[in-house]
């Protein structure tokens, strides 16, 4: 339930509002409307005391009623049908506790684990199956990543990226040795659904992996200088990337120190300084089109909405009061500011996982599950919403419907 | 010597004038025999080529064309013809698990045990340079034999021995026959001589023999080429080279060698004085164009169909006359052309095998919805069987795949699917036409299949990748490959069609010397995933798996097999015990024994109820009986006990069964599937090896008669081991039989405590008996030469504790084991090309020097205790896998042979995986050097591993 802080400190004074509002009075629709994205305003948080075997929240994947949830202590799946939390930790056969990475082999419901320093694993009909660089063909128990390619999977690692063909058993290691790998630092790994693996290499920007025919692209910031980047729009911004998310012909990167938006053709980069992105310093990255993506930062998280207008929304959670504040950026201009009373529960963001119009926010100190009943994509002309308004609009003036 | 100037003189120059290669990065190739002759045939040399041409090495190719070739290949267990088989090939030929581009063009296999074999790949040595340097010629890859490495293919080998009644092999002795020093031969002819062409040059040339051979050595039509290659003919050019040839050439008055006299030549090597193709060699001696006429224009197919065109091409029959112009008082000898003649005959017909009566095997059964019918496997024969249930006869047989094991039909009756566990393959039958109208490839050695209720997907058990591959049964589509566990055997589906069950035959892994657990795979028809995974604890072997009518739970029968404790142990059972287990749907399981305290239920191996779900009936394919369950009175036993009975009392209690077990009815010999008719009236038996059905009347749970299958009365001493080996007669309490730790020959991945060495000392892991008859000595600690040995007084001793097998019994079942095949490589179809991670793989396998160059010494190298074909030096060696528990250090090696099909691995069973023998068991580098090898390159040793 949204609420602004106004009205927890000074409810009296917007008795009045809310009066005007039950009569039908739209008091936003008087103001100038604008084209603004949709903004998350309802959110709902989980910690240990949900059921989450830790808060530390690593990784997260929503398949269907299930959503899956990685943490440092263990793996939790919630049903959202059910509302019910279930979890997993060593006890219970999970072959180790912290999970980095989870991907869904949609084929036959298997869940695949990144394990952190404990390999991957599969979870499959209750059943934990565990490889690790002793007993299986994985180049490192270090995995930062995972991501099911038709019959293979992918393992992100710190020694290289390993690909293992679940029906032949075969496995196969992408080093220096046979693939552009400047570096050998898997950062994390990911399938676009359309025949191309990406990784995200420490040192080595972006790999892209044709399936058809086993080929190589590397993706390299232009410039080469590590300190400082030349020409924002040349290419990757940095070569130490940590996430690929594919989006149309391209992809978005993140990195440590900034990001990038490819389109096939054409580069574009993005710093805190010109965007609408809480910090340089970026996680992880997931795009639900090639105009929305969510980037993952030590300083909240950064949406970019739409890519033509360079619109942005940053999400972050208030140190002091523990209210969440959503900011909408144009460039760098501060178009609109809402404020609930619940929002991302740390500020240090790790992973987003986008399911459906919801959204899973993973953070240092729990999960957050963004529920976008009424979510809308790119920009919409609608009022602009001020800080103690939001709880009050109804949804169809916010969607400017 | 007249060798002609041809692609051979070509290459030997351009390799003469090349560079010393001794980079280690180049990968030497085969050059072939005659490569090696440029410059070890001349007198200087002492003739040693001549001298390996007139050697049994020479001729080992074309031996394998002989039936008694056929007769070690089939008590060897091995599936190819000898002259395809890698085994066989490994030992009788040189490369012949080389690739095509690790042989030159010149290279031929036919050329048997030639140079190489013995010296290594030559392409980087075989140049004057390099050979005039020992040292570098040794770093180009020329090797010098030893002993150990002769052993390798001399050593004794039972199918040889059985067959060929063949003396021991003594190494000097044999050495001493292929001698072939420089030194042993007076040089007198001052070096190579030219080619010589004598007469005028005609327009047919010669082509030689081994390109006749091409058409002419298959074995259907004769071996015609090998049966010549064994012949004195084919040596007639190299024994002039002889000390005798040069004798006789000498009391003829032939001045100098014998091998350069036209003389000599006209009769010993009649094409090297005549117009030649390039494939034309004169060291073939008296080959296929003496008699037939120069070949160049009648050896095209087309013209050898038409014979009035083959003689019109120059096709030549021979005459005696011809015979006689070389032979007649020859050197002062009598001659009898016509004698002479039929010892050289070589009908183009087969050369026949010992024949062996077909077998039927018939293993699983099924009735054909809407038809009185049963469709059943016949595993030996490769068909299907159809039985027609009114009139108890075969109505028709359908060739299938290779070892048909499971069968279901579409639920319509239109379609029969068949698993061929040998081929990795379902077909799909016409039931009503007889005829298999497709197939669809599966995963590894497929077994129980089934369809869903509405018949829109199969579902196949994969037991050797376990898996379970789903189809889409309208367009073939696989749409899913779900993960059992080890070894998915059986299915069942629910009454509601909402729950499919699938066994698992081996236990999950578990730790080290901890109880084993088995699963059962619960899919979820609706989605076509795993939905739950039951587990059975303590249980092994589970096979057969059937729901009641009423869907509250499914029967399935299995093993508990105590490994853990010494087989001194009778307790409850002793070591095998014979269960079966409740499967509830709401996924706990309840286990009781179908032994009695004094009888066992030897390997039971399927179930199915009654229509009624009144009865459920057990086959027990060690004891040649089914088990009649009463239903009410199972369901009674366990609702009456307490849970901690119903875990720790009814899974290990003799004395259950009698409260259960309505009666035992007899069957005919191994009995394997049972399903009872459509009608619910009767029930039908699968006796798989006595190619027979056993029918029971359901009212009276009475036997009612027996529908003969159609396969030979006869019962060869094979069969009768087969009989033995499967039955539990031998062993105390019939509790178990050979099969019963060795299911389809194999293993059933358990360690047991063997107290022949002391109770709780060394564990073995139990080994598979597929193919094994060549790798004597057995055991781990290789304390058995003999699987007669094995199979006698060590098994009477150890395992069955009754008198041991008769002799008749022990040679049999001795026959027998012998004779179990290993299935076809998964990762490497017959001759196929290596994929580059095991081409790769294989040098890792092979290499001789470690990733900083640093040599490896001969012991730490993989190949040198795994040496091909068999991939084992059968030899103790200690690798350093001695555990505190173990009385040996020094331990057999195993063979390789299909090496990814035995899990675990090493002695004991306690490396679960492959890499895990050198990832953890390989500290010091004890089981070969490999702790230099990089992640990747240890994937690709194992990918390789798993080709051979």
């Amino acid at each position: 339930m949204m609420r602004t802080r106004t009205i927890l400190a000074k409810f009296a004074a917007l008795a009045p509002l809310l009066a005007a509002l039950l009569l039908g009075t739209c008091w936003v629709q008087a103001q100038a409307t604008k084209k603004l994205p949709y903004i998350y305003t309802q959110w709902k948080n989980f910690g240990v005391a949900d059921g989450l075997p830790s808060d530390h929240i690593f990784s997260v994947k929503a398949d269907g009623d299930r959503v899956w949830i990685g943490t440092e202590g263990g793996l939790a799946m919630y049903n959202k049908k059910t509302g019910k939390m279930k979890s997993w930790t060593t006890k219970d056969g999970l072959p180790w506790p912290a999970i980095t990475g989870i991907d869904i082999d949609k084929s036959t419901g298997d869940v695949w684990l990144a394990l952190f320093g404990g390999g991957i694993a599969r979870f499959s009909g209750g059943r934990f199956d565990h490889y690790h660089q002793l007993n299986s063909g994985l180049v490192n128990d270090v995995v930062y990543g995972i991501a099911v390619e038709h019959d293979n999977i992918w393992a992100a690692t710190t020694a290289g990226a390993s690909r293992y063909n679940k029906v032949s058993g075969e496995w196969t290691i992408f080093t220096e040795k046979n693939a552009p790998m400047e570096e050998i630092w898997n950062y994390n790994v990911s399938y676009n659904g359309a025949g191309t693996v990406y990784l995200a290499v420490w040192g080595s920007g972006v790999l892209e992996y044709k399936i058809s025919d086993g080929s190589w692209k590397e993706y390299l910031d232009p410039d080469g200088e590590m300190e400082i980047d030349l020409y924002r729009d040349d290419g990757i911004v940095q070569v130490i990337t940590t996430a690929v998310a594919p989006a149309g012909d391209g992809f978005f990167v993140s990195t440590y120190f900034g990001a990038s938006r490819y389109d096939g053709r054409h580069w574009r980069g993005y710093y805190n300084l010109d965007s609408g992105v809480p910090s340089d310093f970026i996680n992880s990255v997931k795009a639900r089109s090639t105009d929305e993506a969510w980037f993952s930062t030590d300083k909240g998280l950064g949406v970019l909405t739409d890519f033509d207008s360079n619109t942005w929304v940053s999400y972050r959670m208030d140190p002091k009061t523990h209210h969440g504040k959503a900011t909408v950026y144009k460039d760098r201009e501060v178009l609109e500011e809402v404020e609930t009373e619940t929002g991302i529960p740390h500020n240090y963001v790790i992973y987003a996982e986008l399911d459906g119009n919801d959204v899973w926010i993973a953070t240092s100190k729990g999960l957050s599950w963004g529920k976008g009943s009424d979510y809308y994509p790119r920009l919409r002309d609608r009022g602009v919403v001020s800080g103690n308004l939001a709880a009050a609009l109804p949804a169809a003036a916010k969607g400017g419907e | 010597m007249s060798l002609r100037v041809s692609t051979i003189g070509l290459v030997a120059a351009v390799v003469a004038l090349s560079i010393p290669a001794v980079q280690a990065a180049v990968r030497p190739v085969y050059i072939g025999s005659r490569a090696c002759a440029q410059c070890h045939e001349g007198a200087e040399m002492g003739r040693q080529y001549a001298k390996w041409m007139s050697t049994k090495h020479a001729k080992a190719w074309a031996t394998l064309s002989m039936k008694e070739s056929a007769e070690i290949s089939r008590i060897s267990g091995l599936r190819e013809p000898p002259q395809k088989s890698p085994v066989c090939l490994g030992c009788h030929a040189v490369a012949s698990d080389t690739e095509a581009w690790e042989r030159d063009d010149l290279f031929h296999i036919e050329d048997g045990v030639q140079c190489e074999a013995c010296h290594g790949p030559g392409s980087e040595y075989a140049n004057q340079l390099t050979m005039r340097d020992k040292v570098a010629a040794a770093k180009a890859g020329l090797r010098m034999p030893n002993e150990r490495f002769c052993m390798v293919c001399h050593i004794e080998k039972g199918s040889h021995t059985a067959v060929l009644k063949s003396e021991k092999f003594e190494y000097r002795k044999y050495l001493a026959q292929i001698e072939h020093s420089i030194t042993a031969y007076g040089s007198n002819s001052g070096g190579p001589p030219e080619p010589k062409l004598v007469g005028p040059e005609k327009a047919r040339r010669l082509i030689g023999s081994l390109a006749c051979g091409k058409c002419h050595e298959p074995a259907e039509k004769g071996a015609q080429y090998s049966v010549w290659r064994m012949g004195p003919h084919a040596q007639a050019w190299s024994i002039l080279s002889s000390n005798k040839g040069r004798e006789m050439a000498r009391q003829a008055g032939v001045p100098g060698e014998p091998g350069e006299s036209p003389k000599c030549l006209a009769c010993h090597s009649p094409g090297a004085l005549l117009p030649a193709a390039e494939t034309y060699i004169p060291d073939e001696g008296v080959g296929c164009e003496a008699c037939h006429g120069a070949g160049s224009d009648y050896a095209p197919e087309a013209i050898m169909k038409d014979r009035k065109a083959a003689v019109a091409a120059g096709l030549q029959m021979p005459k005696l006359e011809g015979c006689n112009h070389c032979h007649l008082n020859a050197h002062g000898r009598p001659f009898d052309a016509q004698s002479a003649f039929a010892k050289i005959a070589h009908p183009a017909k087969t050369t026949q095998p010992y024949a062996q009566p077909r077998y039927l095997n018939p293993l699983r059964l099924a009735e054909r919805p809407g038809a009185r019918e049963l469709f059943v496997t016949f595993e030996a024969a490769g068909s299907v069987g159809v039985v027609d249930i009114a009139t108890r006869k075969k109505v028709a047989e359908i060739p299938t795949g290779t070892a048909p094991t499971g069968i279901a039909f579409s639920p319509d009756g239109r379609f029969a699917y068949v698993s061929n566990r040998e081929d990795d393959t379902v077909s799909v039958i016409n039931a009503a036409a007889r005829k298999v109208i497709g197939s669809v490839k599966t995963g590894g050695e497929p077994h129980g299949l089934l369809t869903d209720k509405d018949g829109k997907l199969l579902y196949v058990a994969n037991t050797m990748s376990g898996d379970i591959y789903v189809y889409n049964t309208q367009n073939w589509e696989r749409v899913r490959v779900l993960s059992a566990s080890r070894g998915p055997w059986s299915m069942a589906l629910s009454p509601d069609g909402g729950s499919l069950l699938v066994t698992n035959t081996y236990s999950r892994f578990t730790e080290f010397r901890k109880p084993r657990v088995a699963e059962v795979t619960v899919i979820d028809t609706s989605r076509s995933t795993v939905e739950d995974r039951t587990v059975v604890p303590g249980a092994n072997l589970m096979m057969g798996v059937a729901w009641h009518p009423s869907g509250e739970f499914a029967l399935t029968v299995l093993n508990r097999t105590k490994n853990l404790v010494p087989m001194t142990q009778l307790t409850q059972g002793w070591t095998i015990t014979n269960a079966l287990a409740i499967l509830w749907k709401d996924g706990t399981v309840d286990e009781l024994l179908l032994d009695e305290p004094n009888l066992g239920f030897a390997d039971a191996t399927d179930v199915t109820f009654t229509r009624d779900g009144k009865h459920a009936l057990m086959t027990s394919s060690g004891t040649n009986r089914i088990a009649v369950v009463d239903t009410a009175k199972l369901l009674a036993v366990v609702k009456r006990a307490t849970p901690e009975e119903r875990a720790k009392v009814l899974p290990n209690h003799l004395g259950k069964s009698a409260e259960f077990v309505q009666t035992y009815l007899k069957t005919g010999a191994s009995p394997r599937g049972v399903v009872t008719s459509a009608d619910g009236k009767l029930a039908f038996v699968a006796n798989s090896l006595d190619d027979t059905l056993s029918v029971f009347d359901l009212a009276k749970m009475q036997p009612a008669g027996i529908v003969d299958l159609g396969g030979p009365k006869e019962v060869t001493v094979t069969r009768r081991g087969e009989r033995v080996f499967h039955n539990a007669d031998i062993t105390f309490r019939k509790q178990f039989a050979c099969h019963s730790c060795h299911p389809d020959g194999h293993v059933d991945g358990l360690t047991y405590d063997v107290e022949s060495v002391g109770i709780g000392i060394s564990p073995v892991d139990n080994r598979t008996l597929r193919g094994i008859l060549d790798t004597a000595p057995f055991k781990w600690a290789g304390t058995n030469p003999t699987l007669s040995r094995q199979c006698g007084p060590r098994l009477s001793v150890f395992f069955t504790r009754l008198l041991p097998f008769t002799a008749d019994d022990l040679k049999a079942l001795d026959l027998y084991v012998t004779t179990i095949q290993r299935p076809p490589n998964r990762y490497r179809p017959l001759w196929a090309p290596l994929t580059p991670a095991q081409r790769r793989g294989k040098e890792v396998f092979e290499r001789t020097r470690k990733g900083n160059g640093q040599e490896i010494p001969e012991d730490g190298r993989c190949v040198s205790c795994h040496p091909p074909p068999y991939y084992t030096d059968r030899q103790l060696h200690d690798v350093g896998t001695k555990q505190s528990f173990d009385k040996e250090d020094k331990l057999d090696v195993p063979h390789l042979k299909n090496i990814y099909d035995s899990a675990p691995y090493l002695h004991n069973g306690m490396a679960h995986s492959l890499e895990e023998i050198w990832t953890v068991y390989n500290p010091y580098d004890q089981h070969g050097v490999t702790n230099d090898l990089t992640k990747d390159q240890l994937n690709d040793l194992i990918e390789y591993l798993k080709t051979l």
